[in-house]
């Protein structure tokens, strides 16, 4: 079936509670809009061009494909620094697919910018056994642009994951990630850090699979909202019928800083097997008074003590990584935005 | 003259409407150690955390002076910057904080100057030298895991950098080894002769290290009995019923 054939999802499924389909669409949902390429550039690394392959039942995916944009492949195996890739969208639809194949340790960065209406980016990837991926997604477009965004990774047997996320672009952004754990002994430690301010609407799917047994996989999402931001994290973690010995863990926790700021967390399990550890928690609240109290006890003004406590928040989503070079990047990266954020 | 760094002139203090403070009066100079001893729910703690300025206590009469000065226009943090210290009895926990980060910033914003680079770190180690101290502290977060006796040294850290005028030490020896509260007396005593110090505890062990010259017994939030060392021994060994007569 092709996206002009599907129905548009309702609001009740999981996926689409917080932000439906129409919102996210560039257009119309009944239009399909032919979109320019998203760029991408990597240093020192060839790209090859592929034909995007996707689940056709999964009407955002079905959408970036028929959709058209630019489709690229990086084949990695072992490398000791890390590779950078730039993605650019301009224009007014702009879609990209990006395939990563990944042998070896490898750390890579995207940098995603630019100042299209509206941008739709693919990211799928395999992650070979025992290879060791540090993967980190910046989004950093204009804060006028849309996203839609969806990853597809698969994990083979002892291979290591650590996916995280800095999302401070972008006006409305849809994220629809999904990892699945597919090799016994795999394992993924994700971290989400959203930065809400203005009106941004920014609503993150996190889905992940354990297929196998002797899984494990640790979300943290952390997301600070100022003005009248909405932020929004629905969790599914599914743990197979036989995949005895998994350990999953997810934390959502959000930071409100205003009245009219709105935060949701909504972790989902589907537990099959029957020697598991699954743990989830959500925590949604104002700045603790006590930190507060303490910082300005030590002299910071209350702004001071305020853009530490927030800083320190995000930057903490990162500590259940295990790369060091990914985590000091990612921070790197959330400092001069915060330090830009408070210039303004 | 001695130099007066806080005056505390009959002062009445509540939470939540219910009194705590009932009329204390307390003269604290430069160079001097004054400890107050007293029953869980006294208002030790009370006293500490509203002349830092705490927003949660409502002083309902009475005054503070530091430095001759009225407290009550000044902020948490300009007090702060005035030269006040409070060493916190549970310090707060600030996630993804680094100590080295936090303690930078926090010398920066007391002092007329902000501390540079080299200077700084040399300045840094000698404080954690002496209170013995891992240089791997400075990258783990504030409080963050940090055990007792951690959070304690750290508040100590911080007292010697920000070398305050008057310190304010709420229970910082509880859940303190023998060690640790042997090195954390080493950093009181270090400040404690170009200060003013409180020292708020339950024990006399703590003062076994640092000599107080002034021990105070404080009751239903009432100072009832001031003396000097022998009277925090006096109170270890009868504990403070005789002392109820004259709250």
């Amino acid at each position: 079936m092709n996206y002009l054939q599907m129905a548009v999802p309702p609001r009740s499924a999981h996926l689409w509670r917080y932000t439906p389909w129409h919102r996210i669409h560039p257009t119309k949902p009944e239009e399909l809009p032919q979109a320019d390429s998203v760029s991408f550039e990597v240093e020192g690394f060839e790209l090859s061009s592929m034909t995007p392959e996707s689940d056709a039942s999964e009407i955002a995916r079905a959408f970036l494909k028929e959709a058209g944009g630019s489709s690229s492949r990086l084949a990695v195996k072992g490398t000791g620094e890390t590779i950078h890739i730039k993605a650019r969208a301009s224009g007014h639809v702009a879609v990209g697919h990006l395939e990563l194949d990944i042998k070896g340790d490898v750390t890579i960065l995207l940098h995603l910018s630019g100042d299209a209406g509206w941008c739709g980016i693919h990211l799928s990837g395999r992650i070979h056994p025992n290879s060791n991926l540090g993967f980190g997604f910046i989004n950093e477009l204009d804060q006028t642009t849309k996203l839609l965004r969806c990853d597809d990774w698969l994990l083979e047997r002892d291979a290591s994951f650590d996916h995280a996320t800095l999302s401070v672009g972008g006006f409305n952004c849809k994220s629809d990630l999904r990892c699945t754990l597919n090799g016994t002994g795999s394992s993924i430690r994700q971290s989400v850090t959203a930065h809400g301010q203005g009106a941004r609407h920014d609503d993150h799917h996190i889905e992940i699979h354990h297929l196998h047994g002797n899984t494990n996989s640790n979300l943290v999402t952390n997301a600070a909202c100022a003005g009248s931001s909405h932020f929004v994290a629905t969790g599914l973690l599914t743990i197979a019928e036989g995949a005895d010995g998994t350990d999953a863990g997810q934390v959502f926790r959000n930071l409100l800083l205003s009245e009219k700021a709105r935060a949701e967390a909504i972790p989902e399990l589907e537990v099959l097997a029957d020697d598991v550890s699954a743990a989830h928690g959500a925590a949604s609240a104002p700045i603790d008074p006590a930190q507060l109290h303490y910082l300005m006890s030590r002299g910071l003004s209350p702004e001071e003590s305020e853009s530490m406590i927030v800083n320190g928040f995000l930057i903490d989503a990162f500590s259940n990584l295990k790369d060091e070079s990914l985590i000091e990047q990612m921070r790197t990266r959330l400092t001069v935005h915060l330090e830009c954020e408070l210039k303004r | 003259m001695s130099e007066e760094m806080l005056r505390v002139e009959n002062l009445h203090v509540s939470v939540d409407n219910t009194p705590i403070l009932k009329g204390l009066n307390i003269t604290i100079n430069r160079g001097e150690i004054h400890a107050i001893m007293g029953r869980n729910g006294a208002g030790k703690s009370t006293l500490a955390n509203v002349v830092m300025g705490h927003p949660a206590y409502e002083i309902t009469s009475g005054e503070i002076y530091f430095h001759g000065q009225p407290l009550d226009e000044l902020a948490v943090f300009e007090r702060a910057r005035a030269g006040m210290f409070l060493s916190f009895q549970y310090p707060a926990v600030i996630p993804g904080v680094q100590v080295g980060t936090f303690l930078k910033k926090s010398v920066a914003s007391v002092r007329d100057e902000p501390p540079k680079g080299r200077a700084f770190r040399k300045e840094l180690n000698e404080a954690m030298g002496k209170l013995e101290m891992d240089k791997s502290f400075l990258s783990r977060y504030v409080n963050d895991g940090f055990s007792g006796g951690e959070k304690k040294r750290l508040e100590i850290l911080q007292m010697l950098l920000l070398k305050p005028k008057l310190a304010l030490l709420d229970e910082t020896d509880s859940g303190l080894d023998i060690d640790a509260l042997r090195i954390v007396s080493k950093g009181i005593n270090e400040i404690a002769p170009e200060a003013g110090c409180l020292i708020i505890t339950h024990y006399q062990r703590l003062l076994d290290h640092v000599k107080p010259h002034y021990v105070h017994a404080l009751i239903d939030g009432t100072i009832v009995k001031t003396g000097g060392p022998e009277l925090a021994l006096e109170l270890e060994e009868r504990g403070y019923d005789w002392l109820d007569a004259a709250a």
